[in-house]
């Protein structure tokens, strides 16, 4: 008998550990957005619909919910970069791990600014953001609704 | 009876937040917490009564706390990547300045106080050489 074909695990991205799908199956499943980070696409007060289902980080340019490294907030950005992608920054680059993604705000630098917040809260704040704290991917805008209508993956 | 939108309403916020800093920062903050510290301490080693070193370790307790928050706020607000040249030890002296913070909340001896006095003053040296009475500091007015 032939050997089977090796799975390519190795090149798979790390999944959320320790959540069970029944927990994930728990939610949230519908969110409010507050406050202005991901304006023009997403304003405070939309309703998103969120599957909270997924295990690993999603696909750039996808929308997700997560528990912010260190403040434990749940907050919403944009996947920029997923496991093993590069990242550049000002001093070189980075190469996120194989459970790690770059979460940026949409909102651009001078609008943040000019709304009076200071450098964006997102990974150029506080680095790859592990898969254990993925909540889930939003993608669907329910409210108000006269936008309502699946999210843009990607600007 | 329920409306449509109760039934609809979302169930939890989530926060696209950005910052709103003031731009004020001064070690002067954790010092003041650091000195409470030092002063308790130094007040314990003359009073015994058990109702009055209780009180005094709980206080110990949360002024260190609040000095360990003002040296975060220095290090992860203030301080930039560029700062890293005039002050090449700048983590490090963090790193050691709010592990001292943890020793003086558990100790009674004056030395770990004074210890931490001297890892602020470092912290405002670096701050002061690196533009931070100028940059984010409003003005006394002068008559």
């Amino acid at each position: 008998m032939t050997e089977p074909k090796p799975r390519r695990e190795a090149g798979l991205p790390s999944a959320r550990r320790g959540v069970s799908l029944r927990e994930r199956l728990r939610g949230p499943w519908r969110v409010v957005v507050s406050e202005r980070s991901m304006t023009p696409g997403i304003q405070p007060g939309d309703w998103l619909l969120v599957d909270p289902t997924v295990a690993r980080w999603p696909r750039r340019g996808s929308i997700v919910v997560f528990r912010e490294p260190d403040s434990e907030l749940l907050a919403i950005k944009r996947v920029a970069a997923g496991p093993g992608d590069r990242v550049a920054l000002d001093a070189g680059h980075l190469v996120l791990g194989d459970d790690e993604a770059w979460l940026l705000s949409d909102a651009p630098l001078g609008e943040l600014a000019a709304a009076g917040g200071g450098a964006p809260v997102d990974s150029r704040r506080y680095g790859p953001v592990p898969v254990d704290c993925l909540v889930g991917r939003a993608w669907f805008r329910y409210g108000p609704l006269r936008r309502v209508g699946t999210l843009a993956g990607g600007r | 009876m329920f409306r449509l939108s109760d039934i609809l309403a979302p169930t939890t916020t989530v926060h696209a937040h950005c910052d709103l800093p003031c731009g004020v920062y001064d070690p002067e903050q954790a010092r003041i917490e650091a000195e409470s510290c030092y002063k308790i301490i130094e007040k314990m080693g003359a009073n015994s009564d058990p109702t009055f070193t209780t009180r005094a370790i709980a206080i110990k307790e949360e002024r260190a706390e609040l000095a360990k928050h003002h040296l975060d706020v220095l290090w992860h607000d203030y301080f930039k990547p560029e700062h890293l040249e005039k002050v090449p030890n700048l983590h490090e002296m963090f790193w050691n300045a709010t592990k001292q913070v943890s020793k003086v909340k558990a100790s009674t001896d004056l030395a770990d106080a004074r210890k931490l006095l001297d890892m602020i003053d470092e912290i405002d040296a670096a701050w002061t050489a690196t533009g931070g009475p100028e940059k984010t500091r409003v003005a006394k007015q002068t008559a």
